[in-house]
């Protein structure tokens, strides 16, 4: 039995009907009394099955004769309390109550959006919306060498440096030593932020093309860098990142269902808030 | 329960449920593992959280926790996430790798129970930990603490027992969990693995294991995961993994973790059920746990100074955690130490091996959060708490906060912390895992230092001039590789340590040697062998003086003007003895930053208790390297 069997199956069920009609009435009539034809409560063959099945599906085994008297009991008290709090207003300007509610109505409004599938036109109006979220990341090509921690002297000695590479020495006998990669190759931007911290990659975006520069701040110390290529962001297609954009529509389906579910039903409402005079 | 949510469901929806789609796309657009190429040798670490815990965790929901799975990936990726009071988070960095580890037992439970109709449940006892956690998020946490209590002493009511139900519940939210996993799962840029929680105890020992998955669902759906319930030993985990090896192809692996709170029983020098330990039986925990969680929020288990009285830093993240198991129902007794620290596990195994051959505890380290907020987080000025009933707040660094009765914890013995470093050869499930399964892993507390660490027998100092990480690798073995024995002199270690790029400068770096001499003595000596300001900071009968302090606990700041920010060398053991057996790893010490409560302290105007340690040094530990004689 798939899940719809078994809801329409439930749906069958003369409890499920009683109680879908109670909520109804608590639903449209909210606030009223209920009428005197619902004073009462009939206990048949379905509702003694489904209290019996109840309590095997917990125990592991059938209620002996005086369980069932007690559940019976214990189901007519439940109805009647419930009926006669309702009739005196009782689930009013109660939270739990109120809470309680409203996750139903939100699970009701939200039952379905988990399952469906977005297609390509909702997928692609998702990256039109914020192409740069799914737009392939900065890569960034370059060489760097390591000056020590930053201070004054550093820098001047980093001048220096610069300098000498300018005047084409050969970057890797200058520098002190650091466990990073002197040369990067077409790294996307977030990597290099790991590795060096933002503000390195802050600096690579500015420095210029083809030649030695800095020096620009690590989260180690000074650097000079030279960059060599620095792709720009291109317009995303949606079959390079087609799982990513589906992935964010169902994360938003739940909240977007919600919200959905909830502009309906204010529409319905006049929603007076008075100033304080 | 599924049909009893459904059936909430229907009473709500009436006929328009029936018009629903159930149909999910089965299409991953992401690239293939195949596609991603692995590098000769791995250039990169890649930084992971190994542990944990959703929504679906039992404990974990109970305490507040609303996100499932695919928050948990997404703030894992480095997006921004709500978390469950409602706070912006959001990582520094991302991480590289995920494995969300919820508890098989009862996966999915407390939710389902959360959100059934009230009118299904009968028993009383349930029926008032139901009301407390509809109350509200102080209720729950309480109505969470006596299920976990009333578990621990075996009495939760039958419908918390039935089986049959449970087995139905846990399939179904496993399967939707690998689907999740699958969608987030992107070979070359972040792996998301699968995995769970086989949370065994005895009593209130904690014997837990995580559970990790090599595959994708094709494989890993073949099964569900394993219940520990009515188990006292891993015997039964192990011949799970077996049999999903055998009937899939695919490989898994375990990794335990919290040994503090064991009560001496993680590392015995018997078998799991005290029985005398039999070469097969070390061979089998050996093959099925490469990696224990060293470090992670419920304390730190390298080392404990009654174990170490020579070590000044032993003492890190022990408070409140060596008072007893991990429900406090037995308090501990110092005899218990030697079988739950992991320094000690070490030498333990090196006796084992000289007895029966087979060393059962030759395992690597990592760090882990078992964050069970669905939120990785491992830095000090950014942390999200054990639990959702934490999650940051003015009281939560005072506040009592123990599983069970009996002595308290309380909050700021929690440490922010940690974080795997794997040195892979990609970022993919294959790579990651093998990089894992071969201990060629790190963990920390928290702070992304890289580590390096190869031993050989011919490494000089001018090896760092050069290309020192090809030589590691053609001259050498990395951390977790065996050394045997050499032609000529002492074992020569390649050692380097860079800080986090984000974080504090680093203080020393220390090898930790434990060896067994013949008569079956465990031995061990810390050697500082790179540290900063050399030239200042003489090295007096094994000590160093200390870095310095820089921490101001008014702004909750600290400087690098002390430290270094990168340690290197190569040490050769002055002490080796070439007929004992040994291991060597690396210690990283960070100087002293502030911790998170002192963090809290700033952000919420709190004055903290005169015993709450709110500064430390954080640290890295290293796989070991070992040596074995011939013969």
């Amino acid at each position: 039995m798939n899940w719809r069997q078994r809801a329409a199956a439930l749906l069958r069920e003369p409890l499920v009907q009683f109680l879908g009609a109670g909520l109804l009435v608590y639903v449209l009539l909210s606030g009223r009394a209920p009428d005197l034809g619902e004073r009462r409560i009939v206990v048949n063959e379905a509702v003694v099955g489904r209290l019996a099945a109840r309590w095997s599906d917990n125990y592991r085994r059938p209620p002996n004769p005086a369980e069932l008297d007690g559940l019976i009991n214990d189901y007519v008290r439940d109805q009647i309390y419930y009926r006669e709090a309702l009739r005196l207003g009782l689930d009013k300007d109660d939270e739990v109550v109120m809470r309680r509610m409203r996750n139903k109505m939100i699970a009701l409004a939200t039952s379905e959006a988990e399952a469906a599938t977005p297609g390509d036109s909702q997928l692609q109006a998702l990256i039109d919306k914020d192409p740069a979220r799914y737009a392939p990341e900065t890569k960034l090509t370059f060489n760097q060498i390591y000056l020590g921690q930053d201070s004054p002297e550093q820098r001047l000695a980093a001048s220096r440096v610069l300098g000498k590479l300018q005047a084409g020495e050969d970057d890797r006998n200058l520098g002190q030593p650091i466990p990073v990669p002197a040369s990067f190759s077409k790294d996307p931007a977030s990597d290099v932020g790991s590795v060096f911290g933002d503000e390195f990659v802050g600096g690579l975006r500015r420095a210029p093309i083809g030649i030695w520069s800095g020096p620009i701040v690590s989260g180690f110390g000074l650097h000079l860098v030279r960059v060599t290529e620095r792709t720009s962001s291109a317009t995303p297609k949606l079959v390079d990142v087609r799982q990513a954009v589906e992935n964010d529509w169902r994360a938003d389906a739940r909240r977007r269902a919600e919200g959905d579910g909830y502009k309906r039903i204010l529409s319905g409402y006049d929603v007076v808030i008075e100033q304080p005079k | 329960m599924r049909a009893r949510l459904l059936f909430t469901a229907t009473l709500l929806a009436g006929t328009t449920l029936i018009a629903g789609c159930d149909k999910v796309s089965k299409s991953f657009a992401n690239a293939s593992e195949e596609s991603v190429k692995e590098t000769a040798y791995p250039e990169r670490v890649y930084w992971g959280d190994t542990h944990l815990h959703t929504a679906n965790s039992v404990d974990a929901f109970g305490f507040g926790n609303r996100l499932g799975p695919e928050e948990a990936l997404r703030f894992a990726r480095g997006e921004e996430v709500t978390s469950s009071t409602g706070v912006k988070a959001k990582l520094a960095h991302p991480l590289d790798f995920l494995v969300i580890t919820d508890h098989a037992e009862g996966m999915g439970s407390t939710m389902a129970l959360y959100n059934a109709p009230r009118i299904m449940i009968n028993d009383p006892t349930v029926l008032r930990w139901y009301d407390m956690m509809h109350k509200g998020p102080d209720d729950s946490v309480k109505a969470m603490g006596e299920i976990l209590e009333a578990r621990a002493k075996g009495t939760l009511p039958p419908m918390f027992r039935d089986p049959k139900a449970s087995a139905e519940r846990t399939h179904n939210v496993w399967n939707s969990y690998l689907d999740t996993v699958e969608r987030y799962n992107e070979p070359g840029k972040f792996t998301a693995f699968m995995g769970f929680e086989y949370t065994l105890m005895q009593g209130g020992n904690n014997l837990h294991r995580n559970v990790i998955f090599r595959d994708g669902k094709d494989k890993v759906a073949q099964i569900d995961p394993l219940d520990p319930t009515n188990e006292l030993t891993p015997d039964k985990l192990w011949d799970y993994m077996d049999s999903y090896q055998a009937k899939t192809g695919g490989k898994v692996l375990a990794i335990p973790h919290n040994s503090n709170v064991s009560n001496g029983l993680m590392f015995m020098m018997t078998d799991g059920g005290g029985k005398q330990m039999t070469a097969a039986w070390a061979k089998r925990r050996a093959d099925h746990e490469p990696v224990v969680e060293v470090t992670q929020i419920k304390g730190d288990s390298e080392a404990h100074p009654f174990l170490s009285p020579n070590d000044e830093f032993a003492a890190y993240g022990k408070a409140g955690w060596d008072i007893g198991n991990l429900m406090l129902t037995e308090k501990k007794k110092p005899s218990m130490f030697a079988g739950e620290y992991v320094r000690e596990a070490l030498k333990r195994g090196l006796l084992l091996e000289q007895k029966l051959g087979v060393n059962p505890y030759k395992f690597g380290m990592v760090g882990s959060t078992d964050s069970h907020t669905s939120l990785s987080t491992g830095d000090e000025n950014n942390f999200f708490g054990k639990h959702s009933g934490v999650e940051p707040s003015p009281r939560r660094a005072m506040l009592p906060q123990s599983l069970g009765s009996g002595p308290a914890r309380f909050g700021w013995q929690y440490l922010a912390g940690g974080y795997a470093g794997v040195w892979a050869k990609a970022n993919t499930r294959a790579s990651i895992w093998d990089a894992i399964a071969r201990r060629e892993v790190y963990g920390t507390t928290g702070p992304r230092m890289v580590v390096r660490f190869f031993g050989g027998w011919d490494f000089k100092g001018d090896d760092l001039k050069g290309d020192w990480v090809k030589a590691g690798y053609s001259r050498g073995v990395p951390m977790g590789g065996n050394l045997a024995q050499g032609k000529n002199g002492a074992p020569s270690f390649i050692v380097s340590a860079l800080k986090d790029p984000d974080g504090a400068n680093l203080d020393r770096v220390q090898i930790v040697k434990g060896w067994v001499d013949k008569g079956g003595t465990l031995h061990e000596k810390i050697f500082n062998v790179s540290w900063s300001d050399m030239d200042k900071r003489k090295q007096a009968g094994g000590k160093l003086p200390a870095v310095g302090d820089t921490v101001d606990m008014a702004t909750a700041t600290y400087k690098n003007s002390i430290g270094a920010p990168t340690l290197a060398t190569v040490w050769t053991d002055p002490e080796f003895d070439h007929s004992v057996r040994a291991f060597y790893y690396v210690r990283v010490l960070e100087i002293p930053t502030p911790s998170w409560p002192a963090y809290d302290a700033v952000r919420y105007h709190i004055k903290l208790g005169p015993d709450v340690i709110a500064k430390a040094q954080e640290r890295a530990y290293s796989s070991p390297i070992w040596y074995t004689p011939a013969g």
